[in-house]
């Protein structure tokens, strides 16, 4: 089959929602598009696990923090599945994390924001999972077939990060002056950062379209973040919280909240590396890795010795 | 660079009535270490009954695209190498929740190509878009006798389960509390 005949069954399959396996026909550029996007996701898992992993010592209760240390430990575990979707793919394991450790790579940018008291964790499962699971429903129905599968597992369990950190911002909203002083703090920090995870504003997302008709992606970024600003805004309400927006307000005919314009200044500079954390970040990824050296090594000449 | 080891896919047996399916894959310098990887990366929930990691290389696998021209049938080699038995895998759906690739049976082969063929005329399904096949003597599985340690302390590990979270109620009550204050 030619080229052209090639990209109109690949298009056809997707229009009869077949997933696309590991040795089907894809075009290359779709091949490239899910390489960077399933890498800098699974990226994200693994840096992720830096400002929640800050407060496992400091946890107030011994159930909170088995609570924070199984949600971590989940995060690592989904950078696993990631990394292994865009293996599929061709590209390796140690290339992606190279390119991470080099600080070439790009991740959630909400990950380099600092989390500054317990209250973060409550708002981080909430926000911050919240928004990851309203993106990873919607890749779940993606395309790929392994990047699809490695979301249904992922969704299933992203919901108990999220509802921790419900659980939480709900006791802290309800409970003492000095509480709700906290979680009100932590909203504050996190309200923003959470909706620059949606990534840049559609007019500034080149590959969206392409994604779309690809059924790698099904909505768009601006689409997602108005989901769920409409769906965060009345519940934190409810909570007696205040949203950290001077012109938040609900807009009847649209029946959506609209919020002030995201600073996109600060999300391009948090983007290219210059974010309140990025260095913090990268430095406890790189010492991760050389502080491993010694057990790979020690594991490797294990089994070259049992080999033989 | 520092290598990851090499590349174990990953089977989980979920229940008693369901296959070993294909869950993802670790990377691990020999089987063991394989196994004990996928125990963290895939078993910190129950249920898992039974695990099996298998090296990628050892796998010859074909998606119904790639069976469409028959050049991997020549290709057929090794037929001089002893008869073994060869699990068979296939992935027979297409939305999300049920495309996963799971094991449906052995044939007895001398070469990969020789498998996928008798498993083709002894598994016949329209509705397959994969197919693997794999020498039953490399796969290295969970021991029923370490099922106990591997797998059981997921069990009472039940705060990672979201149903150990109630905060829906808690949310509706103030909702109606608040409708009723509007009123």
């Amino acid at each position: 089959m030619d080229e052209q005949a090639e990209l109109q069954e690949f298009q056809a399959r997707i229009a009869r929602g077949e997933k696309i396996e590991p040795g089907d026909w894809m075009p290359e550029e779709y091949r490239k598009q899910l390489i960077r996007m399933i890498s800098q996701h699974a990226h994200s898992e693994i840096v992720g696990m830096l400002p929640e992993g800050a407060w496992i010592t400091r946890a107030p209760t011994l159930r909170r923090k088995i609570v924070l240390l199984a949600k971590v430990q989940d995060e690592g575990g989904h950078g696993q599945y990631l990394y292994h979707a865009a293996e599929t793919l061709g590209a390796t394991r140690e290339e992606m994390i190279d390119a991470l450790l080099a600080g070439k790579a790009k991740y959630s940018s909400v990950f380099n924001y600092p989390s500054l008291t317990w209250a973060d964790m409550g708002m981080i499962g909430w926000l911050v999972d919240g928004a990851a699971i309203m993106n990873q429903t919607m890749l779940a129905h993606c395309s790929y077939g392994p990047y699809s599968r490695a979301m249904v597992r992922i969704c299933t369990e992203e919901t108990f990060h999220k509802k921790q950190g419900m659980e939480q911002v709900i006791k802290y909203a309800r409970g003492t002056p000095q509480q709700k002083a906290m979680v009100q703090d932590a909203l504050n920090r996190w309200w923003a950062p959470s909706l620059m995870m949606f990534g840049p504003h559609d007019s500034d997302s080149p590959n969206s379209a392409q994604l779309i008709a690809w059924g790698v992606k099904t909505k768009t970024n601006d689409e997602l973040r108005q989901e769920f600003i409409n769906k965060m805004v009345p519940d934190l309400q409810l909570l007696g919280l205040k949203i950290p927006d001077p012109n938040l307000h609900y807009d009847e005919t649209s029946g959506n909240w609209i919020t002030s314009e995201i600073d996109w200044d600060e999300f391009w500079r948090v983007v290219k590396g210059d974010g309140p954390c990025n260095r913090e970040r990268l430095a406890a990824r790189r010492q991760a890795h050389e502080n491993g050296a010694w057990v790979r090594e020690a594991l490797n000449a294990y089994a070259e010795k049992y080999e033989q | 660079m520092d290598s990851q080891g090499q590349k174990y896919q990953v089977f989980e047996k979920e229940r008693a009535d369901l296959a070993h399916r294909n869950a993802g894959s670790v990377h691990a310098p020999d089987a063991e270490m394989a196994l004990e990887n996928a125990r963290d990366v895939f078993v910190r929930r129950p249920n898992c009954l039974s695990l099996w990691v298998v090296p990628e290389r050892a796998i010859f696998s074909k998606t119904v695209q790639e069976l469409r021209d028959n050049a991997w049938r020549e290709a057929d080699a090794a037929s001089d190498a002893p008869t073994e038995t060869w699990l068979v895998f296939q992935k027979q759906g297409q939305t999300a929740r049920e495309t996963f690739v799971a094991h449906v049976g052995a044939v007895a082969a001398c070469s990969p190509q020789q498998a996928l063929s008798r498993a083709l005329e002894t598994f016949p399904n329209k509705n397959v878009f994969v197919w693997w096949v794999v020498p039953e003597r490399v796969i290295f599985k969970s021991e029923d006798a370490d099922a106990p340690s591997m797998f059981a302390p997921a069990h009472t590990k039940t705060y990672r389960n979201h149903l150990a979270y109630p905060v829906e109620p808690i949310m509706r009550e103030l909702k109606s509390a608040q409708e009723m204050l509007d009123e």
